[in-house]
């Protein structure tokens, strides 16, 4: 018999890690959007942003402290991830891509995938710290637990359906980062330098817009926001491994091309699909296939519509 | 003009006497061994190279194709499979089969900008090794299929204690590859899938069908891993599990041809001696060494070599696109003939 | 009949509207030109004729032919196979789990030689199993995703600009776009390309047909670079090559799939006047090869003195046409266009 509250449930658990997807597909369609690269990086940089979560919990003793310090524990790796990812997203640009900015596409991709590697490798390296959050540095690879510092209670009372708090907390920050970061695109004087730029770097830089200083700070915000999403994503599954950049990036990258590479809510859009179709798949087909599904519905939008659901097509300039 | 061996020719002969080098040095340094794996690699890079040397097509899960060649030939030559195929009509299959599975995966997602395909194939790499192991009741899953045949000569099979006639056999296949990419690179396809890495649109408007030569490229680029991927299993006499073929190997051999030299047979020749040698023959002796005299054995992760694989193959990719785009020995264009 | 006729050609960017409502027809062995202000919409004329970006209004016809390839037999066959392939293969692939697991496991593992004909007996029994849920159902949406894309990508290359050209229209681009890394022979050889016939096959085994299409197109690519008078610098790349040579190498390269027809984007740009005498005179003797010419330009010495009539475009509309005299004279050309030009 077809189960409505299990169909719900799964809705709620799929909302939360797609809004989760999405922040992360906000990082890559925004520097997409400004550059035409795909920061293959991106994805490794919110795993090192749940590392550094990690950390900053073990090196705090956040797991001692009381109810109420929790959620100053909480907001703090929330604070710290966004701004070392944003930090390290920034220093990628710096160091690895600036450089290239006139060569062809294909050496910034492959610079990018560069980075992605090395931004592994430290993963591996993070995981093998001597310290009890990393199990005292045994078995670097292997993945970590992230301990649930958000209280594991029904939020419904005695539902049958269950809305944990880290599934309020999910919405609680991606939400208000969505509608900050709109409005910081719309209204403010660097958003409408990134748009500018990525309309047209030349003309922006003609028109005196430091265009390297603005493609930083896009580095920036979408690494940040990676950091955010590392550490709801960290908190709301509570394990944490040094590959897992990669399957985040995928289905990340997936979310932005959906819902439309280069459009914030297409890529948010994009994020709660993948997040509601891993889901189901989960529930009514079969785990170990949800990662082939999400891959065929990658191949199919690029087929019949690669500009994706919200986004325009750009054409070449001749 | 006096006739004097290219880079090709001389990496290749230089190659054919590395054996009878191995006679005169002592076993623990013998070489052959570690250069097998060199030409295996050699064989892939070159699969890649055609598509990404020469189309420009960026693809990220080359080691798909590997697998799918493997695969291929453990199900038609092992003996628990209906098809039971002796080591050769085995092989030759892989390729076609190599080009079928680069039809299937290219003809959809050709069409695509060339950023969007490298994801495609980033993938394509995941999800192949999800379905080796999702359908383990053909796949035999994480055990890999064996035992897998050799060739035979005189009715008894190769053994792996056969390192010459393996080497042998490995260069000669690794020399008709290398025929193979030459004669494409200088005719009227390879002549295409260069205009088109340079301007696809350019080529377009002076009638290239570039959709189609990008599928050639990505198919024949897709046999040849195929290839290597049979041969590979055939080496080890298993197919290994689905892991053997990841995204690491997809980057070594990304690695190989930008490191070498993207685009150019020499270039890629090169870039496998350097790159598998270190990845095979450096590392693995710092990782004997070490193990000797006891250094890493408590756990630390940064004291084993093997932990340092993603990093080096990382810089190598960021500093060659920084520093030497063109590669250590870059193609040189054969302007008069084709 | 016209070399090419161009019926009510409009384009559209998102909302702005680049061309509209356009219509020429050009004679055969005519050298006709575009002119207009800057933004007038020329360019975007080209690309649409050309099918880099298809016309959003408005058809385009080439020696009395429709220029977008019709649907043929030939289309559906292709549709239809792309159904039963991708569903058959949808389908097998949804249960190959199952009918192994009835062909070979169940039965005959490890049986040897393999008793072929009853393993296929049961996969046919297993397949005939396999119902609406399991078997019809993945046929028939693989085979709709499978005829979909078919259908998608075969209306893209319907009219996109590699079909185009194959009709024999040629064009050369305002911002000059050669191969820089290929020779000036490969150049060429590039554009004769669609009139090669020696595959995949031919060119890996060297064959003697590869051999003989080699010699027989480098030397027909020698005799266009003497033609544009480039015959000496023939194995140079062409990124080497100063800018006044490679507008004559881009029109080679344009002449070497013998174009009925040859579109020149701006060809004077950025040359000094005795260049552009010598652009002018090959340019004629393009068109005495044969080739109609039709060409945009800003150089109204070049335009005035090689046209044989002129087709003036402003934001997008067509203002006038003529014999190059009757435009000169024209007030509304005069106004929109020349007099700011010559003064400037």
């Amino acid at each position: 018999m077809f189960d409505f509250e299990v169909l719900v449930q799964q809705l709620i658990t799929g909302l939360s890690n797609g809004m989760i997807i999405a922040l992360i597909a906000i990082g890559y369609t925004m520097v997409y959007g400004i550059i035409e690269l795909i920061n293959f990086a991106h994805g490794d940089v919110f795993m090192l942003g749940a590392f550094f979560a990690l950390t900053l919990m073990g090196v705090l003793g956040m797991e001692s402290w009381g109810p109420g310090g929790q959620a100053v524990g909480v907001a703090a790796m929330l604070v710290g991830s966004a701004l070392f990812c944003g930090a390290l997203n920034w220093s990628l640009d710096r160091v690895a891509y600036r450089a290239l900015r006139r060569s062809s596409k294909l050496a910034l991709l492959v610079s990018a995938i560069g980075c992605s590697f090395i931004c592994m490798n430290l993963g591996l390296f993070w995981g093998g710290l001597p310290m009890d959050v990393f199990a005292g540095g045994v078995a670097a690879a292997a993945p970590k637990d992230f301990p649930a510092l958000v209280p594991q209670v029904n939020l419904l009372g005695e539902s049958f359906i269950r809305i944990t708090p880290a599934d309020a907390l999910v919405f609680a920050v991606t939400i208000p980062l969505m509608v900050a970061l709109t409005l910081m695109v719309n209204r403010t004087n660097l958003g409408r330098a990134m748009r500018a730029v990525a309309q047209d770097p030349v003309a922006a830089s003609l028109m005196g817009i430091p265009v390297d200083r603005v493609i930083g700070a896009t580095f920036f915000i979408g690494g940040a926001l990676g950091g955010f999403a590392s550490v709801v994503y960290s908190l709301y599954n509570n394990t944490i491994g040094f590959q897992m950049g990669t399957r985040a990036g995928l289905d990340a990258f997936t979310a932005a091309v959906l819902g439309g590479i280069g459009s914030l809510p297409g890529a948010v859009l994009g994020g709660l699909t993948i997040g509601c179709v891993r889901a189901m798949s989960d529930q009514y087909l079969e785990t170990r296939w949800t990662n082939t599904i999400v891959f065929c519905i990658l191949v199919l939008i690029l087929i019949f519509r690669p500009s994706g659901i919200l986004g325009s097509s750009r054409k070449e300039k001749v | 003009m006096r006739w004097r061996p290219g880079p090709i020719v001389t990496i290749l002969a230089i190659a054919a006497v590395v054996p009878l080098v191995d006679l005169v040095l002592p076993a623990e340094l013998a070489l052959s061994e570690a250069v097998r794996t060199v030409f295996l690699y050699a064989i892939l890079a070159l699969g890649l190279n055609v598509m990404t040397g020469y189309a420009g097509m960026l693809n990220l899960g080359i080691a798909a194709f590997m697998a799918i060649g493997a695969y291929a030939f453990g199900i038609l030559s092992c003996e628990i499979y209906p098809f039971q195929l002796g080591f050769w009509p085995a092989l030759a299959l892989t390729i076609p089969i190599g080009a079928l599975a680069g039809f299937i995966l290219g003809a959809p997602t050709l069409g695509l900008r060339g950023d969007y395909l490298a994801i495609v194939t980033l993938g394509f790499g995941e999800i192949v090794q999800d379905i080796l192991k999702n359908l383990d009741s053909i796949t035999k899953g994480m055990q890999g299929i064996n035992p897998l045949p050799a060739p035979s000569i005189g009715g008894a099979m190769w053994t792996s204690n056969d390192e010459r006639s393996w080497y042998y056999l490995l260069l000669a296949l690794l020399t008709l590859t290398v025929i193979a990419a030459r004669n494409l690179e200088r005719s009227r396809l390879g002549r295409a899938w260069f205009s088109i890495r340079e301007d696809e649109l350019a080529s377009r408007s002076m009638g290239i069908r570039v959709e189609r030569a990008k599928m050639i490229a990505f198919a024949t680029g897709a046999a040849i891993a195929a290839f290597a991927g049979g041969l590979s299993a055939s080496v080890l006499s298993s197919t290994g599990e689905p892991n053997n073929y990841d995204f690491q190997v997809s980057i070594l051999a990304l690695c190989i041809i930008i490191v070498g030299g993207i685009g150019g047979v020499a270039g890629v020749l090169v870039g496998s001696l350097v790159m598998v040698g270190l990845n095979s023959i450096v590392l693995a002796k710092a990782t004997a060494w070490m193990a000797a005299h006891g250094i890493g054995s408590q756990g630390n992760v940064m004291l084993s070599p093997n932990n340092w694989k993603f990093l080096i193959f990382g810089l190598a990719l960021v500093i060659a696109v920084r520093i030497k785009p063109t590669g250590i020995l870059p193609p040189k264009l054969e302007r008069g003939r084709v | 009949m016209k070399a090419m006729e161009v019926h009510g050609v409009g384009v559209t960017f998102g909302g702005i509207i680049a061309v509209h409502d356009v219509s020429f027809a050009v004679e055969p062995g005519e050298i006709f030109a575009v002119i207009g202000p800057n933004g007038a919409g020329k360019t975007t004329l080209f690309n649409a004729v050309t099918g880099i970006h298809p016309p959003t209004h408005g058809h385009v016809e080439l020696d009395g032919r429709e220029q977008v390839a019709p649907m043929t037999r030939q289309t559906m066959v292709e549709l239809l196979v792309a159904f039963l392939l991708v569903g058959v293969g949808v389908a097998a692939t949804v249960n190959v789990e199952r009918l192994w697991q009835a062909s070979v496991i169940d039965n005959y593992i490890y049986e040897q030689p393999f008793p072929w004909g009853s393993a296929l007996a049961d996969l046919g029994r297993a397949v005939a199993t396999l119902g609406w849920l399991g078997g019809a159902l993945p046929l028939v949406c693989g085979g709709l995703v499978g005829a979909g894309a078919a259908w998608t990508n075969w209306s893209r290359a319907r009219r996109s600009p590699d079909h185009i050209a194959r009709t024999g229209v040629a064009r050369t681009f305002q911002n000059i776009r050669l191969f820089n890394e290929l020779s000036l022979v490969q150049n060429v050889l590039v554009g004769m390309d669609a009139r090669m016939r020696a595959g995949f096959f031919s060119a890996l085994l060297r064959l003697p047909r590869f051999r003989r299409e080699r010699e027989r197109f480098h030397a027909e690519a020698m005799k266009l670079l003497e033609f544009v008078g480039l015959a000496d610098r023939a194995l140079e790349a062409a990124g080497a090559l100063p800018y006044g040579f490679r507008r004559r190498l881009e029109i080679a390269r344009a002449l070497a799939g013998t174009p009925k027809l040859i579109l020149l984007d701006e060809p004077a740009a950025g040359m000094n006047p005795t260049e552009v005498g010598g652009l002018m005179a090959l340019i004629r003797r393009v068109r005495d090869r044969g080739t109609t010419v039709i060409l945009i330009e800003h150089h109204m010495k070049l335009v005035m003195g090689i046209s044989d009539r002129i087709h003036v475009l402003q934001y997008g509309r067509t203002i006038a046409e003529g014999s190059p005299d009757a435009i000169r004279s024209n007030p509304r050309c005069i106004e929109a266009y020349l007099g700011v030009e010559e003064n400037g």
